[in-house]
């Protein structure tokens, strides 16, 4: 059986804040229909390896490649920069914070991207970004602007603006963790009828019971590196190290 | 003279100054309002290196008097006459209202340039990553996101430098500039009758009023997107 | 050129010296006659009769409307007028009397830092902490106790950034007075010009000696800021 494409591939990611090494030479690959669960204690740099994927964080060393455009960094600085505004369009990314520009009402949020950075009609990027508020359940928010709006909701915006750009894979950056407990739900059920419908998804989260059910592959960091790495079921069953049984007993 | 008979008889020379006085400040305001977005991101982005000159000229206008800059451009410039006339600029720089009007601007644009780098520095950074995480590039993000957000946080700030311009505009009537202030003075120096002063700072007050009657319209557009505090939930998701 | 700004008969360097002696001595008369103006608008404006609220009100938001430079007119030319009035009333005989222009200048100078202070000194009262008050009421404080022992102090640290930022304005307007003909640097200089022809250099001298000002006193309340925020964590 042929394996998909491979949609993402990081290679020996290394990344230095000052003399603190928060990564030690990190590398992954995500396949189309890929959903991976980044876990780890905070410090571990997870999010900062997720970062990394669409530059929000200039790795010190390694390479990315989104579907060929290929990025190396090499002593902070990246070989070709103009690739990483590609990769970037290409990758969806959904913020701890929702990031929501909140000087543009709920559709523009969403219209915003596909009109300024994929040139699309108006028009036509309206009718996309109605039809996606309506799927994340929000079409009675789209003239209202973030402030007035739940965190939950703003999160689900957030997701619709990244489907916008029609992503060939999204980046979650702990996408329930600055929500209230009641709120939590309405978010993880919109990534997992996402994760259904076999959207490349790269998450990063706290939320065990969602990485032990919707991913199809989990990564565990530890000091920088990959400490442990498998199918779901089998690794919070039989975890092979000891840092990541400590970590699944604690968080349990 | 009762001070109605000033009025009565004076009104269109005061009218003239207050023309005056507004098309100084007007034309002051906007050409710093031109200039200072471009230094306001010099301040806010480049080396060090390369913001010392600003840096040197914005603490130059703010650490000195306007009356003193108003003489260095109008008289100063007497200096070097035979320069300026070889280059062609002496017909500009003899005129009282072009030398009032490039003190101004480049006054203004000094405190411009530093209340707008307060607002590009107030943008929340998320929205900013989120800009680059959909792949805008850096000018659309400046125009899009930054700015929008930058103005919106200086605006009253700017709005109070427009007054101050406009108080500081009363300076050109030292040089022979005919605004309310130089009128009046005229006016004075012709009747002896004070109470044109006080004509003039009542034209002063009115046209301050009006102009923060105005500004705060637009800030309460700019600003439209702020929910008030009590309807920042809708009444279905309290929460805790 | 530096001959010009020499001192002695030759140069310019020693009446420039005695204008600075002048501005300087404005701008600290002027100081403590705008810190009480301030105190009283502050206290006006937050008081609870409400005609006085309406002098505080009317106060500030006038004098911070009108140009400094028809501020100083007003004073000079009114407090003048009415000053001979008075005199005249007094004595028919007399011949007038000569108001001041330095007076006129700390007073219309002292006005204006007044009605900016008022609002510098409110806004810093409006962010003190109630319940020190309420703690210091609790142990049995007097009221002017409570004001002078806690909410004095904080209130300087409140008010200091503010307050310098007055006086530096403060300091440059000083240069409006020599359009009323007193002596200060100013003025000086433009007698200077008037002999040598030498605009440019003079006024860039003058520039540079407000500048220097500005900036010696941008560094002391740094100074004094850092002191008045000694045990305070900040934000």
């Amino acid at each position: 059986m042929t394996q998909p494409e491979i949609i993402i591939k990081a290679e020996d990611i290394h990344k230095s804040f000052g003399s603190v090494e928060v990564l030690k030479g990190i590398s992954l690959e995500a396949r189309k229909h890929d959903v991976i669960s980044i876990l780890g204690s905070s410090g571990s740099g997870k999010s900062t390896f997720l970062r990394c994927m669409n530059f929000l964080e200039i790795p010190s060393s390694g390479t990315v490649t989104v579907l060929g455009e290929k990025v190396l960094v090499r002593n902070n600085k990246p070989q070709d920069i103009r690739q990483i505004e590609v990769i970037r369009s290409r990758l969806g990314m959904v913020f701890q914070q929702f990031n929501l520009w909140s000087h543009r009402t709920v559709l523009e949020n969403v219209m915003e991207g596909p009109i300024q950075v994929k040139r699309v009609p108006k028009p036509e990027a309206r009718e996309k970004a109605e039809a996606l508020l309506v799927r994340v359940g929000l079409e009675d928010r789209m003239h209202m602007y973030s402030s007035q709006l739940s965190g939950g909701q703003q999160q689900r915006v957030a997701i619709a603006r990244a489907l916008a750009m029609e992503p060939d894979a999204i980046l979650f950056d702990e996408p329930t963790s600055a929500l209230d407990p009641e709120l939590v739900g309405e978010v993880l059920k919109v990534i997992k009828s996402l994760a259904a419908e076999g959207t490349t998804m790269i998450v990063v989260t706290h939320e065990m019971a969602f990485a032990r059910e919707v991913s199809s592959e989990v990564v565990f960091l530890h000091e920088g590196r990959i400490a442990e790495q498998g199918a779901p079921d089998e690794m919070f069953t039989h975890p092979k190290t000891d840092v990541f049984e400590r970590f699944i007993a604690k968080v349990r | 003279m009762n001070p109605t008979d000033i009025l009565l008889e004076y009104w269109p020379r005061l009218l003239d100054g207050t023309l005056m006085t507004i098309k100084l400040t007007l034309l002051g305001a906007m050409i710093a309002a031109i200039v200072s977005p471009f230094f306001a991101l010099v301040r806010t982005q480049a080396s060090p290196v390369a913001q010392a000159p600003l840096r040197l000229y914005i603490s130059f206008m703010r650490g000195t008097p306007i009356l003193a800059q108003l003489f260095l451009v109008y008289y100063g410039s007497g200096q070097f006459r035979p320069f300026l006339q070889e280059w062609g600029l002496w017909g500009f720089f003899r005129d009282p209202f072009n030398c009032a009007l490039l003190t101004f601007a480049l006054n203004s644009t000094a405190y411009q340039t530093e209340i707008l780098r307060g607002g590009i520095m107030g943008v929340n950074q998320g929205e900013i990553e989120a800009a680059k995480a959909v792949g805008m590039n850096r000018i659309t993000t400046l125009r899009r996101i930054v700015f929008p957000h930058a103005y919106r946080i200086a605006w009253p700030a700017l709005g109070n430098e427009v007054i101050l311009m406009m108080k500081a505009s009363a300076l050109a009537s030292v040089v022979t500039v005919f605004d309310i202030m130089g009128r009046s003075r005229q006016v004075f120096s012709r009747t002896f009758d004070f109470s044109v002063y006080l004509w003039a700072a009542l034209i002063y007050l009115c046209i301050t009023a009006i102009f923060v009657l105005l500004w705060r319209l637009v800030e309460q557009r700019l600003s439209r997107h702020i929910a008030p505090k009590s309807s920042a939930h809708s009444p279905k998701e309290t929460s805790v | 050129m530096f001959e010009l700004l020499s001192f002695g008969d030759a140069g310019w360097g020693d009446e420039m010296l005695r204008g600075l002696a002048i501005t300087v001595q404005l701008a600290a008369v002027t100081l403590p006659v705008g810190l009480i103006l301030g105190f009283l608008a502050a206290y006006a404006s937050l008081s609870h009769a409400r005609p006085l609220r309406f002098i505080g009100y009317s106060y500030t938001t006038i004098m911070r409307g009108l140009p400094e430079i028809l501020t100083l007119f007003v004073v000079y030319y009114g407090v003048g007028l009415l000053l001979n009035a008075l005199a005249l009333w007094w004595n028919p005989e007399s011949r007038g009397i000569d108001f001041s222009p330095f007076a006129a200048g700390v007073i219309a100078l002292g006005m204006v830092f007044g009605a900016f202070a008022g609002e510098v000194i409110r806004g810093a009262f409006n962010s003190l902490d109630l319940g020190q008050a309420e703690a210091g009421r609790a142990i049995g404080m007097t009221k002017i106790q409570i004001f002078r022992r806690i909410q004095l102090p904080q209130l300087w640290r409140f008010a200091l950034p503010g307050l310098g930022n007055l006086w530096i304005n403060m300091l440059k307007d000083t240069a409006l007075v020599s359009v009323i003909a007193l002596n200060d640097l100013m003025r000086m200089t433009k007698v200077a010009v008037g002999v040598t022809k030498q605009p440019f250099t003079f006024y860039l001298t003058v520039c540079l000696i407000y500048w220097a000002m500005c900036l010696a006193s941008e560094f002391v309340l740094a100074w004094m800021e850092r002191r008045a925020n000694r045990g305070i964590r900040r934000a």
